[in-house]
């Protein structure tokens, strides 16, 4: 999309300060590079001390170093970390995910840290809107038939803990607390749900297309459109998403144009790696195994934790139709990667890989 | 039988064990959760169904009124809230280390014993199915006698520098703050096997430590993750402790010698080996023992399958089944489950290894050639 079109619309200059959260994660960093080739100037990037900053150093020279690029190396989970990364923002975008296999360390490292910077943000008193990226992990598909639209208006999974995803119930209750601090401290925010985000810097099939749990790479997809959204795609949604007027209380869902069929991603992964043995699970078989294993569970008061049940079954492999529709009405946004270009880039990533 | 009325203070990653091992053991009702962040207690109690949240400790004994608090919060708080817990009238289980140091430990002890209340350690891999088999196996005089040689080991991998520069990245993290570092926080396991095995007050200890080459790597030299440690109680028992970061496979168990017999117990693998020589002659003694304890192997797998089996092999059972042994012994029915003794000891080897291994130690071990040349 032509900036110039839209840079009438937003909602911060160019010079005024931004923040990044997670700015050295795999979202964040194209989060930087776009804001860099949108011509924002000052724009101050939030990193684990422990983050790994080579991407993002190579990002920060897309505009020839012209840009005041502040690195802040901090503890979301320390008020006076999130207190020097809110000082004076406008506009943050929230990408440091809590990526945990325990509840608590999701929690934690979701709602604790978010709530510190929401509070780190009221203090300071500057911001205009907070970008909540959150995910597709809240939605529930359990009610709803096979290949059902599944949009921003689909219900939010209300048995986290039965649909057992640490992820998903740390990201629902952030969620949840963002939408608390606009109520109580007037805080304006835009929600993002990206799908499945791929690129280069994330080898790994999304567990939409299937799970090598147990040695072999069991193929749960099928003929299942995956809603895969290209990371430069998507970081360019979380920009608008932060940019864009008239949007405050929105969610959004992001998910490329035309999104591939399980089966067809999966086969262009394995031309590309080398190939690997998978076994096809047809959704219905995976869906009575998921039950068993889900009642299994239950009986034996956790002896196999409920990794598999109904309703993660459903969430991953039941199938969808997915829209971008309000993506596009309400921020202007379209695939600046159409999906050709998107999976050569990504599978030549690969090369090598087995 | 009425229940016990159960708290949490501490909604950390650990507490999620905890909820389901109390639910299993059948007695106790997770009642109350407490968190210096209310947040945490409210995230814990909503998927433990605990009726009471709290961010100060008191409040919760106030409103939840527990018979049994657990304690999973950063060491650093264990001993100010197990005897805020003590002084309300709560028998207290402590997640380890039990405390910072063994005045603390003593001081715990002491005052549940004066208010007749209990207290126990989480030393939960004493409790696993075959550390309690090993355990009836020497009190049933299998050794031939008490222990000559207790040998424990325990490895934590810290896997490739990019974990180990995230678990130690954060300079301010409470881990650096305990005497014995990172340690501090991962041997008590170790050092309680030796612990329960081992009758003194006064063990002799010599301590050697260093960083592993992957920690030397990231700049990380000043916290130690190889440990090698000789203990003796001065009568006719030693034992050895190595902590390693770097040894694969994982190794995690014991091996304790007796004047006849020994036992080999691998919490990895949940495996005892009972070795009991029989002496065979000639060639004999090399084709028929391997056989004996390939036996001893095989019934090991048939017995975890036949646990399995019956929905009794959960990976933290030494957790259950140590809560469970609170409980009865809290209830009446059993003494406790880990002896006070035990405890102090463990604390008194650990106050000691980090005592040496600290910059200010006045002893510490030279190479040869620096004691020659001296």
């Amino acid at each position: 999309m032509s900036t110039a079109a839209v840079e009438r619309n937003w909602i911060a200059t160019r010079d005024e300060p931004v923040l990044v959260t997670g700015a050295g994660g795999f979202i964040g960093t194209r989060v930087v590079h776009t804001l860099l080739e949108y011509g924002f100037r000052h724009i101050r990037c939030f990193v684990r001390p422990s983050s790994n900053l080579t991407r993002l150093r190579e990002v920060l020279t897309v505009d020839g170093g012209r840009a005041a690029v502040e690195i802040v190396e901090g503890n979301l989970l320390k008020k006076e970390d999130c207190a020097r990364a809110a000082a004076g923002i406008t506009v943050m975008f929230h990408l440091a995910a809590g990526v945990d296999k325990s509840y608590a360390g999701c929690f934690m490292n979701s709602v604790l840290a978010t709530r510190n910077l929401l509070d780190a943000a009221v203090a300071a008193n500057t911001l205009r809107r907070f970008v909540n990226t959150s995910s597709f992990a809240v939605y529930s598909n359990y009610q709803m038939t096979r290949g059902a639209l599944l949009d921003e208006s689909t219900p939010v999974e209300t048995e986290p803990n039965r649909r057992h995803d640490p992820y998903g119930y740390g990201k629902l209750k952030q969620d949840k607390l963002v939408e608390q601090y606009h109520q109580r401290y007037g805080v304006r925010y835009v929600i993002l749900r990206p799908g499945s985000v791929y690129g280069p810097g994330k080898p790994a099939l999304t567990g939409r297309i299937g799970i090598d749990t147990f040695g072999v790479f069991l193929h749960m997809g099928g003929s299942n459109r995956i809603p895969l959204t290209y990371v430069d795609n998507c970081a360019e949604a979380v920009v608008l998403a932060g940019l864009v007027e008239g949007v405050d209380g929105q969610i959004f869902n992001v998910v490329d144009d035309n999104p591939p069929t399980s089966r067809r991603f999966l086969r262009m992964y394995k031309r590309r790696t080398g190939g690997f043995w998978s076994i096809p699970i047809p959704y219905r078989l995976a869906y009575l195994l998921s039950a068993v294993w889900e009642d299994y569970s239950e009986r034996s008061q956790g002896q196999l934790p409920p990794v598999f049940n109904r309703r993660r079954c459903s969430a991953e492999w039941k199938g969808n139709r997915y829209s971008n529709e309000k993506l596009k009405r309400l921020l202007g946004w379209t695939p600046r990667v159409p999906f050709d270009q998107a999976s050569r880039l990504y599978l030549d990533s690969l090369q090598g890989r087995s | 039988m009425s229940r016990l009325r159960v708290a949490i203070v501490g909604c950390g990653k650990i507490a999620d064990q905890h909820v389901w091992a109390i639910k299993r053991t059948g007695l106790g009702d997770v009642v109350g959760a407490c968190d210096a962040e209310l947040l945490m207690a409210e995230q814990l109690a909503e998927r433990s169904l605990a009726a009471h949240i709290a961010a100060d400790l008191g409040q919760l004994i106030a409103d939840a009124r527990p018979d049994v608090v657990h304690i999973t919060t950063p060491p650093q708080s264990h001993f100010a809230l197990a005897m805020q817990c003590l002084e309300a009238g709560c028998h207290v289980y402590v997640e380890k280390p039990f405390t910072l140091n063994t005045e603390e430990a003593l001081r715990l002890v002491r005052t549940a014993q004066a208010k007749e209340l209990k207290v126990t350690a989480g030393h939960n891999l004493q409790y696993t199915w075959e550390s309690m088999e090993a355990r009836k196996l020497v009190q049933d005089g299998f050794l031939g006698g008490p222990p000559v040689y207790v040998e424990s080991y325990y490895t934590y991998n810290l896997g490739d520098a990019g974990y180990a520069k995230a678990l130690l990245g954060d300079k301010s993290h409470w881990v650096r703050r305990l005497p014995g570092k990172l340690l501090h926080n991962i041997i008590s396991h170790g050092i309680a096997r030796i612990a329960e095995y081992m009758d003194t007050d006064a063990p002799i200890v010599s301590a050697y430590g260093y960083a592993s080459p992957l920690l030397s790597r990231i700049g990380e030299s000043d916290v130690t993750d190889e440990l090698r440690v000789q203990i003796a109680d001065g009568r006719n028992m030693t034992a050895s402790f190595v902590f390693s970061s770097q040894l694969a496979p994982p190794m995690n168990g014991c091996r304790v010698y007796g004047p006849k017999n020994s036992l080999i117990i691998d919490n990895v693998h949940h495996t005892i080996v009972r070795s009991a020589p029989k002496g065979y002659k000639s060639y004999l003694n090399y084709f028929i023992p391997p056989v004996a304890t390939a036996r001893e192997y095989v019934r090991n797998a048939r017995r975890n399958v036949g646990r399995f089996l019956r929905a009794d092999f959960h990976d933290d059972s030494g957790l259950k089944n140590l809560t469970e042994a609170f409980y009865r012994s809290v209830l009446g029915e059993a003494p406790l489950p880990i002896s006070y003794r035990e405890i102090l000891l463990t604390s008194r080897l650990m106050d000691e290894i980090f005592r040496q291994l600290s910059p200010n130690a006045t002893h510490t071990p030279r190479s040869v050639l620096e004691r020659t040349s001296a």
